[in-house]
């Protein structure tokens, strides 16, 4: 019987919780579920700020789930069964992998939810083969960014630079089109040379080691470009802890408040700003649209600025 | 094993079913219970070698990186357009090497299985980045995705594996002198060494059982995902000590069953799909999950405490 005391008191506070949340729309309100790649990442906590405003002002009732990992699409894809089992009446959502998550789409479109695809596209031949197609994509160009990232690198170092390179997961869509797009930017500038290339996986501690590790094979290293902030911000602790502050350029990506302040200070040039509550209020839009019949464009383009030194408060 | 304590993983499931049941009205339909049925088939796959290790007193930290490398192997063997027979083969060969390593590792070398898998662990993760450069491999033929996607009658594949695999353990456990040793070896190695029982063969066996069933888990979850992931797996070894101890098998070894584990990994696997039902906050639904582990091995500590006496 231990067990199911043990099951008994879990379920007591199951039930707590879920009278904070109710799982169906109350009074007929559609329910729109947005899943996440995760929820401790500054980037996704905006986004569903932007998501819930934009679900109270439109009148349905958010379900905001994501994976404890950002790299768990086999979980994010639990996440999506479960919720077309609640009758969602549409799903936006980030995909942890651009072609695995086509797998639990698949069933979303078997069971009719329309899907809005948001931050991270579908990788194009795998939905192709799976005859699966989002209603739309929302999310800001990562390969535009890449190259105002590349561009602002060729100006700030008056085109001469060694320039380290931190990227995030391989064979993610997010940062491949980032590398991309300042690969294509510096390419015209043969004053810059890529010194090294390698993946931090988007995190902060890993930012810190690989480009530590960077510096003392590559001791030339003037410039670094990292596809995430927390990246470029780990990368600054190293540069920091070589004494080297203020002789190496870092370029980040997503402008958390962390590397804004950085960049205020001066410790750090630029980086790429994302509007993730953007891109949370037009999902939740796009999505209230879709349930009202209405076709909805291809893509809908969330605005990229650069945060330099001038425009960083 | 107190046939009643047994019994009393079973209620906690059925109790946490009525009480899913009562809270939600998507929880109690056929769709809804094949789909926690196939979601749970890859973590009771893997808690079936775990089984096996924690019962012989071992641990075994490896099987979430032997996840990634099958199914990376099988990912390879696939895209290099060899028959579906022979991916499957070398995947599962992939995966009894593995754990071939760690038995011998364990029982040859006399290092604390702790401390071996943790190594194989970490190789086993870093081989599988290595062969694909940590790039996902993907694109499988249809035929292939049938081991996730097919269905018998209306029942889906995964959970026809699942049953399969711990039918064939389950006999192997309770029907063979391997499955006694492995019992005999928890519980008193050293008597059991005296008797005349070759500890290292049996041993090593035990692991590569372990590496065998992550093998499996990884043509499903690769079938699943139509992608083999070098960064697939991860934590999966915690996943399959929490089915095995919420299950009633001893970490001490010695004490436990198949029938348990499985219903430990079914206890996890409708609890993350009801709190996905209810819309608990994903934070919440750790700390729920965290709390039934615990208060389970504590329970189960005060009653055996209790039976000492």
């Amino acid at each position: 019987m231990k067990n199911a005391v043990a099951v008994i008191a879990a379920c007591a506070a199951l039930s707590a919780a879920c009278n904070r949340a109710p799982s169906q729309g109350a009074g007929g309100k559609p329910t729109v579920a947005l899943v996440l790649k995760t929820l401790n990442h500054p980037f996704f906590v905006d986004m569903r700020r932007g998501a819930q405003e934009a679900a109270d002002r439109l009148g349905v009732t958010l379900q905001v789930q994501a994976a404890e990992r950002e790299i768990d699409v086999e979980k994010q894809m639990q996440i999506v069964e479960n919720l077309i089992q609640t009758g969602i009446q549409a799903l936006a959502i980030t995909p942890s992998g651009s072609r695995e998550i086509v797998s639990a789409l698949v069933k979303a479109r078997g069971a009719r939810v329309p899907i809005i695809v948001v931050d991270t596209r579908l990788d194009s031949k795998a939905a192709a083969d799976a005859g699966v197609r989002g209603e739309t994509f929302v999310g800001s160009d990562n390969y535009e960014g890449g190259r105002l990232a590349g561009e602002f690198m060729v100006k700030a170092t008056g085109g001469k630079a060694h320039v380290g390179i931190l990227e995030g997961i391989p064979g993610h869509e997010t940062g491949d089109s980032r590398l991309r797009g300042f690969r294509d930017a510096v390419k015209g500038s043969p004053g810059i040379t890529i010194a090294a290339s390698q993946p931090a996986n988007w995190e902060r501690d890993q930012g810190f080691n690989v480009f530590q590790n960077m510096l003392q094979a590559h001791p030339d290293i003037d410039s670094v470009f990292a596809c995430s902030d927390l990246m470029a911000l780990g990368a600054l602790e190293a540069i920091s802890a070589a004494h080297r502050t203020g002789t190496i350029k870092v370029v980040g990506f997503d402008a958390l408040d962390d590397a804004k302040k950085a960049i205020a200070a001066g410790a750090m040039e630029a980086s790429v700003a994302q509007f993730p509550a953007e891109m949370g209020r037009a999902a939740i839009e796009s999505a209230v649209r879709v349930i009202h019949g209405e076709k909805l464009p291809e893509d809908i383009k969330v605005k990229l600025e650069l945060v330099t030194r001038d425009n960083a408060k | 094993m107190n046939p009643a304590r047994q019994f009393g993983t079973l209620i906690g499931l059925l109790v946490l079913c009525v009480i899913l049941w009562i809270l939600s009205p998507f929880f109690l339909t056929v769709s809804n219970l094949l789909n926690v049925a196939e979601q749970t088939s890859i973590n009771a796959i893997v808690a079936v070698g775990m089984t096996f290790v924690i019962l012989s007193g071992g641990i075994d930290l490896s099987v979430g990186s032997i996840v990634a490398l099958a199914g990376v192997v099988l990912g390879l063997a696939l895209r290099g357009d060899q028959p579906l027979a022979l991916a499957l083969f070398v995947a599962l060969v992939a995966g009894a090497i593995c754990g071939l390593a760690n038995g011998m590792l364990v029982s040859l070398g006399g290092l604390p299985p702790f401390i071996v898998t943790l190594g194989t662990m970490s190789i086993a993760r870093g081989a599988a980045l290595l062969v694909t450069e940590g790039r996902p491999i993907s694109g499988f033929a249809a035929s292939f995705r049938l081991f996730a996607t097919g269905r018998v009658g209306f029942v889906p594949a995964p959970v026809i594996a699942t049953a399969l695999v711990y039918l064939i353990a389950h006999l192997a456990l309770t029907r063979t002198t391997f499955g006694r040793y492995v019992y005999a070896i928890g519980g008193n190695e050293e008597a059991t060494r005296l008797s005349g029982v070759a500890i290292p063969f049996h041993k090593t066996m035990i692991y590569v059982v372990s590496g065998l069933t992550a093998a499996i888990a990884a043509v499903i979850l690769t079938a699943r995902l139509n992608s083999a992931q070098p960064i697939a797996g991860m934590m999966y070894e915690l996943d399959a000590i929490a089915a095995t101890v919420i299950g009633g098998t001893s970490l001490m070894g010695g004490e436990g069953t198949l029938a348990g584990t499985l219903v430990g990994a079914l206890i996890m696997g409708v609890l993350r799909n009801g709190l996905n039902l209810l819309g608990v906050s994903s934070f919440l639904q750790q700390i729920v999950i965290g709390a039934v582990i615990v208060v389970a091995v504590l329970l189960d500590t005060m009653l055996k405490r209790k039976h000492a006496v």
